[in-house]
């Protein structure tokens, strides 16, 4: 698929925005640091507890950016969610992060489920409900090799020097893990990743648990809104975010 | 470029609308979760809204080197598949009738056999529809994830299940709307040319089962094959909406109706019962010559002449009809 050439423009600049902050040593430049919380609370009771166990978690609200139209045919999208809300906690030896942002569409449901024999033996099939519907969904990118203030990773899913992590969660298929190291070679590895999201006036809130990450370590975040057909790369992303 | 490309062409003129190529189709392919809906091969009414409604007006293709925008069709434009409620009647011994659910309102081939008028006459014909298994597929260069790929051996144009994430990107790119979104999966999927029975020298499911004899399978550079001949060197067969530029390798022999009752003797041409505006909207300007070349053949075998293109046409048995070739198409190692 060809790449429009205003696209690659944007894409440098995303770039060297993400080279600024590489090389600004270990400290993080202002703005672009991300506080992680201590907390005694368990993760259980942090993935389940929803917003009244995270209200004392410092917040951090992160830009969002539209990706410009990747493909000749990509319909314009609007910026409708600006800015995503992050927490960060350590609790045990896990990292706790959750994104809220605003989003006035819940495009989630719940798929019928699929028997567990094989299809030839039902007389009844699980059928397509709808075919051309998309789902919310958010994800945050990690280099898999925390980078201590060195060069941090292309925004485009790493680079072959920094293969990434992605902890993705879709509102209606679940979490999955993904594995990249640049853009087109995004994998599911198949497996999952204690997750939860929930959808409260006009507001998403999920909750990942990653591993426990190093200080210096350079996260990202995305969002897709599926009533604007996101999907792929077309789609909401922070510039990278540094680990306090 | 492929080495070799597995072709089909279907002869208009002989098909039937019994859906029996559909059934044979799904029963080997989309008998699974998420695939009622879908139907990698069907027979629409033409003129008529089509499957998905109106996949021939809604974009997709190639033009100026560049992919064509398109809408994603709907469920409703597709038509949802509908059970009926059997248990109740037969087991439950509620004395409702036996009815779809739910409510039908679009189908495959809806609009079955409502035509158009030209001048006060009806007129409609068939037109069986699998994936063109383009030589340029549209859909291919869509795909994000590179997860559409042109066998290099055959020419078959396969959907890797392990590498799509359903983007759909892939049925917006393909005119012909014949990739499908299976949702229970998350994945799209289409045609595959039954190459399992081809790599054992097996024909088609549709070909196989076609009762009207119409579809004639091969490699399109394999001199011996029926579609090489009907394709390029009768030249009476041609692609559908040529103009989208995927190059297609499902070829149709025009329909080549008999000329309107009062007038008998004329060139359809002259005084068709089709409108060839509608022929020529289809299969582009070449169809003229090729209806010019078909009423050659027939008027030479009124003459009591031999036409080897009709005898060819006619299709009397499999082994003229398909040239299944695995051994030319091995994979080398």
């Amino acid at each position: 698929m060809r790449i429009r050439p205003a696209t690659l423009i944007l894409v440098i600049g995303f770039g060297v925005c993400a080279l600024s902050v590489a090389q600004s040593g270990s400290k993080p430049i202002a703005g672009q640091s991300l506080p992680v919380a201590a907390s005694s609370v368990s993760t259980d009771t942090l993935l389940s507890g929803g917003p009244a166990a995270w209200k004392e978690i410092a917040v951090k609200r992160v830009a969002l950016n539209r990706t410009p139209p990747l493909y000749d045919t990509d319909e314009p999208a609007t910026l409708d969610i600006p800015s995503v809300d992050v927490r960060v906690v350590r609790s045990g030896a896990k990292l706790l992060v959750q994104l809220t942002w605003h989003d006035s569409t819940q495009d989630a449901t719940v798929l019928a489920e699929v028997p567990n024999t094989p299809p030839e033996t039902r007389f009844r099939k699980v059928q397509t409900e709808i075919n051309d519907r998309f789902f919310d969904a958010a994800a945050v990118m990690f280099s898999k090799q925390p980078t201590a203030g060195a060069v941090t990773p292309s925004l485009q899913m790493g680079d072959a020097e920094h293969p990434v992590e992605i902890y993705y969660w879709n509102a209606t298929r679940g979490a999955m893990l993904m594995q990249a190291q640049g853009r087109g070679t995004t994998r599911r590895t198949g497996e999952s990743f204690p997750a939860r999201g929930a959808y409260q006036n006009g507001q998403w809130s999920v909750t990942f648990e990653l591993p426990d990450l190093a200080a210096g370590t350079p996260l990202a975040f995305a969002v897709w809104n599926g009533s604007q057909k996101d999907r792929d790369g077309r789609k909401y992303f922070s510039v990278w975010q540094v680990l306090e | 470029m492929s080495k070799h490309q597995y072709a089909m062409v279907m002869d208009l003129n002989k098909c039937l609308g019994c859906q029996t190529c559909t059934i044979a189709c799904k029963k080997l392919w989309t008998d699974r979760d998420g695939t009622g809906y879908m139907y990698w091969n069907n027979v629409e009414t033409r003129p008529g809204l089509g499957y998905p409604r109106q996949w021939d007006r809604i974009g997709g293709g190639w033009k100026d080197g560049a992919l064509q925008p398109s809408p994603l069709p709907t469920m409703d434009d597709y038509g949802h598949a509908w059970e009926y409620n059997y248990e109740q009647r037969l087991y439950e011994g509620k004395k409702q009738p036996v009815m779809p659910s739910p409510e039908p309102h679009s189908g495959m081939n809806w609009d079955e056999d409502v035509g158009s008028l030209n001048g006060d006459e009806n007129y409609f014909f068939y037109l069986p529809r699998i994936c063109n298994h383009c030589t340029y597929p549209a859909c291919l260069e869509a795909c994000p994830r590179k997860a559409i790929y042109k066998r290099e051996e055959d020419g078959i144009v396969v959907l890797d299940q392990d590498r799509c994430q359903g983007y759909r990107y892939c049925i917006k790119a393909c005119p012909y709307k014949k990739i499908y979104f299976n949702e229970v999966a998350g994945k799209s999927e289409k045609c595959i040319f039954c190459y399992p029975r081809l790599e054992k020298g097996q024909v088609n499911a549709c070909a196989a089962q076609c009762p009207g004899r119409l579809r004639f399978v091969g490699l399109l550079d394999d001199t011996e094959s029926p579609v090489h001949k009907l394709v390029l060197v009768h030249k009476i067969a041609l692609p559908l909406f040529p103009e989208r530029g995927t190059q297609p390798n499902v070829f149709y022999v025009p329909p080549f109706n008999p000329p309107k009752r009062e007038h008998y003797n004329k060139s359809i041409l002259e005084d068709s019962r089709l409108p060839l505006d509608y022929l020529l909207y289809l299969f582009g300007p070449e169809v003229k010559d090729v209806i010019t070349r078909l009423e050659a053949e027939l008027r030479n075998a009124q003459e009591g002449g031999r036409s080897d293109v009709l005898q060819l046409l006619i299709g009397r048995d499999a082994e003229t009809r398909f040239h299944v070739r695995p051994q030319l198409v091995q994979i080398q190692s």
